[in-house]
């Protein structure tokens, strides 16, 4: 910049849309603009909602309900239920995706050559779509007879089980199908990081005569802790809204065996057409997230200090 | 039931070729009597039906030339016999109706976004009988009292909408105002195999214990086949299609004096119960994610020895090319309930008239529901139809007399008609399901309930209490 430091700090305040700075402003704000549109509005839409008496099949009753929509919330059975199969859905999702891909990374690892192909394999559950995955899930794998995981069990003696037709068989297949979507992605996020260790804090731990088990607790994990957070942050974030791969397998079914809050959300407005109350869900499940994360990043900061 | 002639597509296609033609032929000198030729083709009869018969109304058929209209249908034959015939409508009325495809699973949310929203993308659609109260509470729909009775619009002499099925009709009007006007349904009914039943000295059920005792003793898992199977997936259109016939058999009301809704009576307890055990001892595994398709193929490959559901669904179990039992099955009304009724459904699929339209439009849209609903075009898509489908489950009385339409449905199997036409006169019940605004969460609670119990995520008293807590809530607002 030529001018001298006062005219610039002078044109900075003489506008919004004048100088640099609001050349840049000006630059931006279609962007800005679909971004607000696409997302600010929508969720100050969806929250003011959740205020609000918006239901299609009692349109006589539309207003502003105050809290009546939350508090209703508190003592729906329903609610709690849906509340419980989420954190269930989450952790155990969440820890089999590290504990499998954080395995599996350790074990390519120790491949000398041709890690490459364990990665394009990895590549291949994460680029499916969630409903393609639920519904190959559905009919291929876990149909009762037909499916080639019954197929299995049975072989096995275990007798056919009816995955997706029994309460809890039925959790544990949307959690075994998120699971085997989503731990590649931990695998090579883990794998990424591992690569990247220096390896003569290994030959240290050596000549100090550290066995393996000793290596993984004292150097690897503490040096790989911020990857396997991240992970465990965009994991748990992504399986709490979790919605298509569910929907396509189960449909939160049988019964409400599966019904995680996303689901319950879907179904109160779309399908019971009740748009104020479902907001109200929805906005319940946005602070879950919200406040599981910030938690998970404050964890993330607390540990670098 | 199918005899192959030609092939509907192909009728399609040669007619978009001469429409095609047509227009190659206003620019080209040489075919000048190229619109003499089309001209004369129209009065004479059309190309699948009889437009002299149709002309024979007294209205103006061409009142509402040049309007453009959507209608939304399912991908179901019923529905693509009446796209192959839409050209004759054309030549009738001068009116571009298009039919658009969306599967059954999410036609309600469509049709439910578009009436809310006013757009008016579809001027009518294929209606779930069951929305209506909720379509007439928020003013989607116009009552069509008002277009019967327009002599400018309707002849009633010529089209006689009395002539349509008297249930179909309760269950399409609210308050006693028609606001959809049938077109394709359906009554459930009993279906067996004959061959297995004589074997074992059975006769179709009377009742609900002979229904019960028939599968007990067809039952024979290890030998693949199964006693019985009735809808176990979980939806409103699904389990909740066919609970609602065992309710009102076993003597259930869905409304008390005072006009609550209940669902958790002593009746409901022994319906749902009469339901699970039905299902849990003699259906095949993975029952309770079946719904009407997986029935039909199961007994179509004959794993099943007995079911309940709609007529249409002989479809299936009596074509060669899909079914391994043609030839063994038997028909029959519902058993008698406890209570001493037989109660079919009364599903179909009708047409209202989107209330965000033009007037041109609504006439337009009201002229198609007219000529789809007619005794010409029901002929035309069913019995006449040329492709290898005819459709089974026409609108009208007058129709299922017709030798003709008789001689396509014999061929299904034993009693078919007879167990058919008779449920449409004795066994239909406008109280079938409960009909209210709030049918949408009413009966996604309800089917949410009866698939509980049915995998012992609840036994049936609480899965029916939690029920009846839900639609408290609900039905409070």
């Amino acid at each position: 910049m030529q001018l001298p430091p006062k005219v610039g700090i002078g044109r900075q305040r003489s506008g919004l849309f004048t100088g640099e700075r609001g050349f840049a402003l000006l630059m931006v704000s279609p962007g800005l603009l679909v971004l607000i549109l696409t997302t600010t509005f929508p969720l100050a839409y969806l929250i003011w909602s959740s205020f609000q008496n918006i239901n299609l099949a009692m349109p006589f009753l539309d207003g502003f309900a105050g809290l009546d929509n939350y508090r209703n919330m508190m003592s729906d059975g329903r609610y709690w239920h849906a509340q419980q199969l989420t954190a269930i859905y989450t952790i155990s999702s969440v820890f089999l995706q590290i504990a499998i891909g954080l395995g599996l990374a350790l074990l390519v690892m120790q491949i000398p050559a041709g890690q490459w192909l364990f990665r394009i394999m990895a590549i291949l559950p994460i680029v499916l779509a969630p409903v393609v995955v639920g519904l190959f899930w559905r009919t291929l794998m876990l149909a009762p007879e037909f499916g080639i995981v019954d197929f299995i069990v049975r072989v096995l003696g275990f007798g056919s089980v009816n995955w997706l037709g029994s309460p809890t068989p039925a959790l544990i297949s949307v959690i075994i199908i998120h699971t085997w979507q989503w731990t590649p992605f931990a695998f090579l996020v883990l794998l990424a990081s591992l690569a990247s260790l220096p390896p003569d804090i290994y030959e240290a731990a050596r000549i100090d005569k550290a066995n393996a088990f000793q290596r993984f607790i004292h150097i690897t994990l503490p040096l790989i802790r911020p990857a396997i957070i991240i992970v465990v942050i965009m994991r748990s974030m992504i399986a709490l809204s979790a919605f298509a791969a569910i929907f396509a397998a189960t449909g939160g079914g049988p019964g409400t065996a599966s019904e995680i809050l996303n689901l319950y959300a879907y179904k109160t407005s779309f399908v019971e057409l009740n748009f104020g109350y479902g907001s109200a869900l929805a906005v319940s499940l946005l602070i879950i997230t919200l406040g599981v994360s910030g938690i998970l990043f404050h964890l993330r900061t607390a540990k670098r200090n | 039931m199918t005899i192959r002639r030609e092939n509907p597509a192909k009728f399609n296609f040669k007619n978009i070729a001469r429409r095609s033609v047509l227009k190659g032929a206003v620019s080209g000198a040489a075919l000048l009597a190229a619109p003499a030729i089309f001209s004369g083709r129209a009065q004479a009869a059309g190309k699948y039906m009889d437009l002299e018969s149709l002309r024979g109304a007294n209205i103006d058929w061409r009142q509402a030339e040049g309007a453009k209209i959507t209608i939304g249908v399912i991908p179901a034959g019923y529905f693509k016999n009446l796209e192959a015939v839409l050209p004759d409508f054309a030549e009738l009325t001068g009116i571009d109706a298009r039919l658009e495809m969306t599967p059954p699973g999410q036609i309600r949310q469509k049709a439910v976004l578009d009436l809310s929203s006013g757009t008016g993308t579809w001027a009518s659609h294929a209606a779930d009988p069951m929305y209506y109260p909720l379509y007439v509470a928020n003013n989607w729909v116009d009552p069509l009292d008002g277009y019967l009775g327009n002599g400018k619009l309707t002849d009633n002499s010529w089209f006689q909408y009395e002539d349509i099925l008297a249930g179909w009709r309760g269950v399409t009007s609210v308050d006693g105002k028609p606001y959809g006007i049938p077109f394709d349904g359906e009554a459930t009914i009993q279906v067996y195999r004959k061959d297995v039943y004589d074997k074992l000295g059975l006769k179709p059920a009377e009742t609900f214990e002979q229904f019960m005792s028939n599968a007990e003793k067809a039952h024979d898992p290890d030998n693949r086949l199964w006693g019985s199977a009735l809808r176990g997936f979980r939806g409103a259109g699904q389990n909740m299609y066919i609970y609602p016939s065992i309710f009102r058999a076993f003597g259930g009301e869905w409304f008390d004096s005072s006009g609550r809704m209940v669902v958790n009576g002593p009746e409901a307890v022994a319906a749902l119960e009469w339901y699970v055990k039905l299902l849990n001892n003699y259906s095949p595994q993975g029952v309770e994610n079946w719904n009407w398709p997986d029935i039909a193929d199961a007994f179509g490959q004959g794993t099943v020895a007995s079911y309940i559901d709609a007529h249409g669904s002989a479809a299936i179990i009596a074509n060669p090319e899909k079914s391994k039992v043609v030839g063994k099955i038997g028909f029959a009304r519902w058993p008698k309930g406890p209570s001493g009724k037989r109660v079919t459904s009364i599903w179909n699929w009708s047409f209202p008239i989107n209330a965000a339209l033009s007037d041109k439009d609504k006439a337009a849209t009201w002229l198609f529901i007219q000529w789809a609903a007619s005794k010409e075009t029901q002929a035309a898509t069913s019995y006449a139809f040329p492709g290898a489908y005819k459709r089974t489950g026409a609108n009208r009385t007058s129709v299922w007399g017709l030798d003709e339409y008789k001689a396509v449905l014999s061929a299904a199997g034993d009693n078919y008609i007879a167990a058919t036409t008779e449920s449409f006169a004795e066994d239909t019940d406008v109280e079938w399901r409960p009909r209210l605004p709030q049918w949408p969460a009413v009966g996604d609670t309800m089917a949410t309930a009866i698939q509980s119990s049915l995998v012992g995520q609840s036994s049936v008293t609480e899965a029916l209490n939690e029920a009846q807590r839900k639609i408290d809530a609900v039905l409070k607002g």
